[in-house]
């Protein structure tokens, strides 16, 4: 009797609920799109505009170009230094990446597994920790070069920071290539094989010519990266600087933001020139691959019967697995050692000092991520599925500026966001707001990849029936759009979460002193050579991302299974 | 015989997908595997083109045992389901791609390949891409591909079935017309039981892994080997050519 009466109380609740639901649905529905349209204008456009509007403000307040000679002047050193690296470090790098990729998605059994696991762990990982294992490796007292080759090198030179850099840059644009090898075309591969195409000749055929554009895309990107990362030169660099380093102590050293600006048109210009390549390039690779492979994550190939070119691969790849575990053992142990007179022993000391010094910081660092990963997870959902599903005028532009910050060098979006939000009516300097915004909008464009390619697999027409049988808008999107949308959810929570940890790049500049996050410790323990304590902080960042993603695949995993019961 | 499989078996987790399946074709003959989806009929073409090695059991063709040797090395070459084009190359250097590894100078590859586009009638579209092309027009090109390199075997992978309804009737035809120019022996595979009739010089029925019935297309029609195979086909008629080929298939419930 009891359970009949509450079944029926809560029905009746639920239609006037439902009631009041469809009255406000349509004013709710304006309202997101207003809010996601102004959020991007708001967090992307204007910040680049200001930029740009700043960079070119005379002394006078007019419109001059002075500071763009000046900055030339001075800085064309840094700058000739910037491009000679970033093309080094784009080739090393994809060369890396290439190599690893190749190797991921051709292996089979526990190879595969180790190497995806190693993949994962560089992932998630904290940045300045190859810079950071790069000295205590390499460095003049370096467990390497000084310990067991007794060399006395000064490793703190160029190409320190490109070898490092592409270190850095491999795991991401290996993990992206074997995203699109995985998307090749079975039937291209069995096909040549088929016609009497051995292994080599598959790979310089078809394989290496299907995945150009993507591997151009992978130069691009490993390039801008290289023009916008400031902490490899810093730390490593020596008296060598690049512009991003060279901005870094400029605002830090001088609160220059004119001066600032100029330079990071240098960054910001080339940078979005090379956005609208890649999106030309990203169309080209889709058309060449596409998702239709039955069996996914072997392409049958072996390398070792791919002539010299798999050799070279494998050889490169060996190089760089042998490389990242030999930077991650080091960061993970030193953590824990001692070192008197030479001998090394076991120690907590550093384990306590942690707690002493960053334990709110470390707190505070998780509870941003976990906002940002909330927020932006949604955020990236509605705006996905606004811009895929309503035909909204200037949605072009719109999904354009979605994907900008993917390609915009960090500096750049976090000085933006200082010359946007440092007056009223908009004073959001020195606040929490801004950090997360930052991080939120910085990582919007692969949420919303995220979130486009989940939603590409609803069919339209399950929207269509929604509607058809009475479901608003809202509903639509609480019904069909969001239950459809739940694998998306759990990856873009994990990559948000993961990003938030460990951005450094765009937020340096927005961190108010008094609420410092873990990533600025590490920077600060690494800068001041305190290299145990910076390890440490290192390993704790990576292993609690990788825990929370663990948690997240957990959680997922259940959910799955009591759905399939 | 000049294709003979011996005695072929295939396990999938301790499932039979092929079980003892030994059958026969000669010089110049199409065979047809005819079944429904789930009954080996892939999974043994796959057996015959080296992409899958057999449990147990032996592929002869024309003498010689090719059991061990890889799909590159095999002269057999097989027409994809999804045809498995080059979306990166012309027409053109899609259908020359295995003169490559067969001691083939540039200009006669592009000869040669122009002879084979013309026999499939796409002489005009050499220098197309494959995405600017229709459905019927990359199965030809396709075709053209895997005949090029002279196999002694060709092998079709339900090569018909991604194409509409009136295509599928006059793709059948050309299929016919270019196997009897050149004179192929070839191995189809289909679920459409009368493309396989009208087709085949013989078909083999297989279902669960086995080989119900090998025979040509009027003993399969006339004397169906048991009730399934009888009720399988669904036929009701067939009307004849007068060299003993079948010409149109009417099934039960269909008017005539």
């Amino acid at each position: 009797m009891r359970s009949a009466g509450n079944i029926q109380k809560n029905t009746g609740k639920r239609t006037s609920h439902d009631v009041l639901f469809s009255l406000c649905e349509n004013a709710a529905d304006r309202l997101i799109l207003l809010l996601l349209l102004s959020g991007v204008l708001l967090f992307i456009l204007w910040p680049i505009a200001c930029i740009a509007l700043r960079s070119l403000r005379g002394a006078d307040g007019g419109v001059s170009f002075a500071m763009f000679d000046t900055v030339l002047h001075q800085y064309g050193e840094s700058l000739r230094n910037s491009v000679f690296v970033g093309l080094f470090t784009a080739v090393l790098t994809t060369l890396l990446s290439l190599s690893a990729a190749l190797c991921c998605a051709t292996a089979r059994g526990w190879r595969r597994t180790l190497a995806m696991l190693i993949m994962l762990v560089a992932m998630v990982s904290p940045p300045f920790v190859s810079s950071l294992a790069y000295i205590q490796l390499y460095g003049r007292r370096g467990w390497i070069t000084y310990r067991l080759l007794h060399l006395s090198l000064n490793p703190y030179n160029r190409w320190g920071v490109i070898l490092m850099q592409s270190l850095s840059f491999v795991p991401l644009n290996a993990m992206f290539l074997s995203g699109i090898l995985e998307k090749l075309d079975e039937g291209s591969l069995r096909s040549a094989r088929d016609l009497g195409a051995g292994g080599g000749a598959i790979l310089r055929d078809i394989v290496l010519p299907l995945i150009r554009p993507a591997t151009l895309v992978c130069l691009l990107l490993s390039f801008v990266r290289s023009l916008a990362d400031f902490g490899t030169p810093i730390i490593i660099g020596g008296r060598f600087s690049t512009l991003a380093a060279d901005i870094y102590l400029q605002v830090v050293g001088y609160s220059d933001l004119e001066k600032s600006s100029a330079m990071n048109m240098f960054l910001l210009v080339p940078s979005i020139l090379f956005f609208f390549v890649y999106r030309a390039l990203m169309r080209r690779s889709d058309k060449l691959t596409d998702a239709s492979r039955a069996a996914r994550g072997d392409l049958g190939l072996r390398l070792s019967r791919c002539g010299a070119m798999g050799w070279g691969a494998i050889a490169l790849s060996l190089v760089f697995f042998v490389m990242i575990v030999l930077q991650y053992g080091c960061v993970f142990l030193s953590g824990f050692l001692k070192s008197t007179k030479g001998v090394y022993s076991f120690t907590l000391q550093y384990w306590r000092q942690l707690w002493q010094i960053s334990a709110s910081t470390m707190l505070r660092s998780i509870q941003y991520a976990l906002i940002v990963s909330l927020a932006g997870t949604l955020f990236a959902m509605l705006f996905a599925y606004y811009m895929d599903r309503r035909r909204i005028p200037g949605r072009s532009l719109f999904d354009c500026l979605a994907t900008l910050p993917y390609m915009l060098p960090g500096t750049c979006f976090g000085i933006g966001y200082i010359l946007a939000f440092n007056h009223a009516p908009l004073k959001l300097t020195g606040t929490a707001f801004i950090v997360m915004a930052n991080m939120l909008f910085k990582q919007l464009p692969t949420s919303t990849k995220i979130c486009t390619a989940s939603l590409a697999l609803l069919p339209e027409v399950q929207e269509r029936s929604a509607r058809d049988l009475g479901a608003g808008r809202l509903a639509v999107l609480r019904d069909v759009v969001f239950p459809a949308l739940r694998p998306a959810f759990l990856s873009c929570f994990v990559y948000n979460f993961t990003s938030s940890m460990t951005t450094a790049g765009s937020i340096i500049f927005l961190i108010d002193a008094r609420r410092q996050l873990a990533v600025f410790k590490l920077f600060d323990a690494v800068y001041q050579g305190d290299y145990a304590l910076a390890s440490l902080i290192a390993s704790v960042i990576t292993v609690i991302v990788l825990l929370v993603e663990g948690l997240a695949y957990f959680i997922a995993r259940k959910g799955e299974k009591r759905r399939v019961s | 015989m000049y294709l003979e499989l011996d005695r072929l078996s295939k396990q999938f987790d301790g499932k039979y997908a092929v079980r003892e399946l030994s059958l026969g074709l000669e010089k110049g003959g199409l065979l047809c595997i005819l079944g429904s989806s789930g009954c080996g009929k892939t999974t043994t073409l796959n057996m015959i083109g080296g992409f899958l090695s057999p449990d147990s059991g032996r592929v002869l063709l024309d003498g010689q045992d090719i059991t061990a040797l890889p799909p590159e090395r095999r002269p057999v070459s097989t027409v994809f389901q999804s045809y498995g084009l080059f979306p990166h190359m012309s027409v053109l250097q899609n259908v020359t791609y295995g003169l490559k590894f067969r001691r083939y100078s540039r200009a006669e590859a592009r000869e040669k390949g122009r002879r084979y586009l013309e026999l499939v009638g796409l002489a005009d579209r050499e220098n197309a891409r494959i995405g600017e092309l229709s459905g019927g027009q990359q199965q030809r090109v396709a075709l053209a591909r895997a005949l090029i390199v002279e196999p002694k075997l060709c092998l079709l992978d339900e090569p018909l079935s991604n194409l509409d309804a009136a295509l599928r009737v006059r793709m059948r035809g050309e299929l016919k017309r270019i196997q009897r120019e050149l004179g192929t022996t070839m191995v189809f595979v289909t679920h459409d039981q009368e493309e396989a009739l009208i087709l085949a010089d013989s078909i083999a029925v297989m279902s669960e892994g086995e080989l119900l019935q090998l025979g040509t297309a009027e003993e399969v029609f006339r004397h169906p080997a048991n009730d399934y195979i009888a009720s399988f086909l669904g036929l009701n008629d067939i009307v004849w050519q007068d060299d003993g080929r079948v010409l149109k298939v009417i099934r039960h419930g269909e008017k005539e």
